[in-house]
């Protein structure tokens, strides 16, 4: 399957990738709390119990 | 004999992509360990769960869409059949789970109403237009298929615009979810969910043997077509029946490590918010990005959102077992024509708001929410079949064979 793609690009797209994951990492929250910054409101739990589907959406009930 | 033995060796030796496995190799290394560094165990834990969901869909391969589409065009039922089970197995283990009353754990359940019959009535076409649903767009993308990646990128445009006009479409009528572990316990809620599952396969078989006279059990095979178990678990193709096991042990192992079942399309959201915000747009404008939970996740890495790093994990485990098969891009070698280009762009779209509305793909909303007992997943699966029928039918318009 050497043929059918090219090393370069699938290369190219991975390191792509992990820059912008290490980008949006270095301003998270999350990056500043590891280093030593205590009041960076890192969330290891996104969870919210109370909405009322996966995405957070709040019940009909309550709108 | 000593030549002829050594030339039979080279034919059944399986050829690797040693460079797609190799590079996917360093990166599930590379992401694992940043994770592993920078985040909690649970976080590195359901990223191996995410590989280890990649590598059963393309192996298995596993796709919803196209099960769905040979029901309705050869009027075969082997994957929908195959469906069917993985459903009824992730139920009985899931629903246990979520019935036992175990704090920090939470089901797939979700609001029934305008927005979740018009949601998965738009990712049902979305799927045949696009080329594959949640799972399927992600495992395709992994094993380096280029249409999935312009699938790929107007699902995450699409769930974005969902994500908009979600409070709108909430505003519509529609009512609280109903929890079938709340309202029947768990053995009423495994026994209604075995029932609705048992009477969607009466139907499917019903209709394959009205059209061929006969029932092909190709789902219900153990052991691999051709090809030693070892060498046939690493390279594929998998028999339905391990891809089944596999899938509905990763949902349940996500939803005992992570707390909730498994999900992939919020991910799409996140990621596509996050390009917007780091544009300079405003986020929080749109109230769906005020809410608890998204909000949370726009505000912090991608690294401690479970959906982003599953999905991380779902691509590498589809690239190194595309690898492992010797297939990687193999998907692309037809040359992509213009309709089938806008077909990817409308049903990229069409998928992403789709599930934004449905409150989730096939994964999420469908497998995840028949799991956790919830109502809102037979109207989904409903709907979503009903507009995959249009897909369908309009296939051949884009080029796409049926």
């Amino acid at each position: 399957m050497k043929g059918m793609y090219k090393r370069h690009r699938v290369l190219g797209i991975l390191l792509a990738a992990l820059v912008l994951i290490m980008m949006d990492h270095l301003h998270s929250p999350t990056f500043a709390f590891n280093m030593g910054d205590g009041h960076a409101k890192a969330s290891l739990n996104q969870r919210d119990a109370s909405a009322c589907a996966p995405c957070g959406a709040p019940c009909p009930s309550r709108r | 004999m000593t030549q002829s033995s050594s030339v039979m060796t080279t034919a059944e030796r399986p050829v690797v992509d040693t460079f797609v496995v190799g590079v996917a190799l360093v990166g599930m290394l590379v992401l694992g360990g940043l994770i592993w560094l920078e985040t909690a165990p649970f976080l590195v834990a359901l990223f191996a769960v995410g590989i280890v969901l990649g590598v059963a869909l393309y192996h298995g391969a596993f796709g919803f869409t196209a099960g769905w589409r040979n029901l309705v065009t050869t009027k075969r039922g082997a994957g929908m059949r195959a469906q069917l089970m993985l459903f009824a197995l992730a139920s009985l283990i899931m629903i246990p789970l979520l019935g036992s009353g175990h704090p920090g754990m939470t089901g797939a359940v979700a609001p029934i109403g305008v927005s979740l019959v018009v949601g998965s009535f738009m990712f049902g076409i979305g799927m045949q237009l696009g080329g594959g649903c949640g799972s399927g767009t992600l495992f395709t993308v992994g094993a380096g298929n280029i249409r999935m990646m312009v699938t790929l990128l107007f699902f995450i445009i699409g769930a974005v615009l969902g994500s908009i006009h979600l409070p709108w479409w909430l505003d519509l009528p529609g009512f609280d979810p109903v929890n079938l572990i709340t309202l029947m316990g768990v053995p009423g809620a495994i026994a209604v969910q075995w029932l609705g599952l048992g009477l969607v396969l009466l139907w499917v078989n019903r209709v394959e043997r009205r059209a061929h006279g006969n029932v092909e059990h190709g789902e219900l095979r153990m052991m691999p077509a051709e090809g030693g178990v070892w060498r046939t678990l690493l390279t594929g193709r998998w028999p339905f029946v391990w891809a089944i096991v596999v899938l509905a042990l990763g949902n349940a192992a996500t939803l005992a490590i992570g707390g909730a079942p498994w999900g992939i399309t919020f991910a799409f959201n996140l990621w596509g918010a996050k390009v917007l915000q780091a544009l300079g747009v405003d986020m929080s404008q749109f109230e769906f990005w005020t809410w608890d939970y998204p909000a949370m996740a726009l505000s912090d890495s991608v690294l401690v959102n479970i959906t982003s790093v599953m999905n991380f994990g779902l691509l590498l485990g589809a690239m190194w077992a595309a690898g492992m098969a010797n297939k990687f891009n193999a998907a692309s070698n037809q040359p992509l024509v213009a309709r089938q280009f806008i077909a990817a762009i409308g049903g990229g779209l069409l998928l992403g708001y789709g599930a934004r509305l449905g409150f989730g793909c096939n994964i999420g909303a469908l497998f995840s929410g028949l799991a956790s007992g919830s109502l809102h997943a037979w109207i989904w699966f409903a709907c979503a079949f009903a507009g995959s029928l249009i897909g369908i039918r309009l296939r051949p318009f884009f080029r796409l064979a049926n």
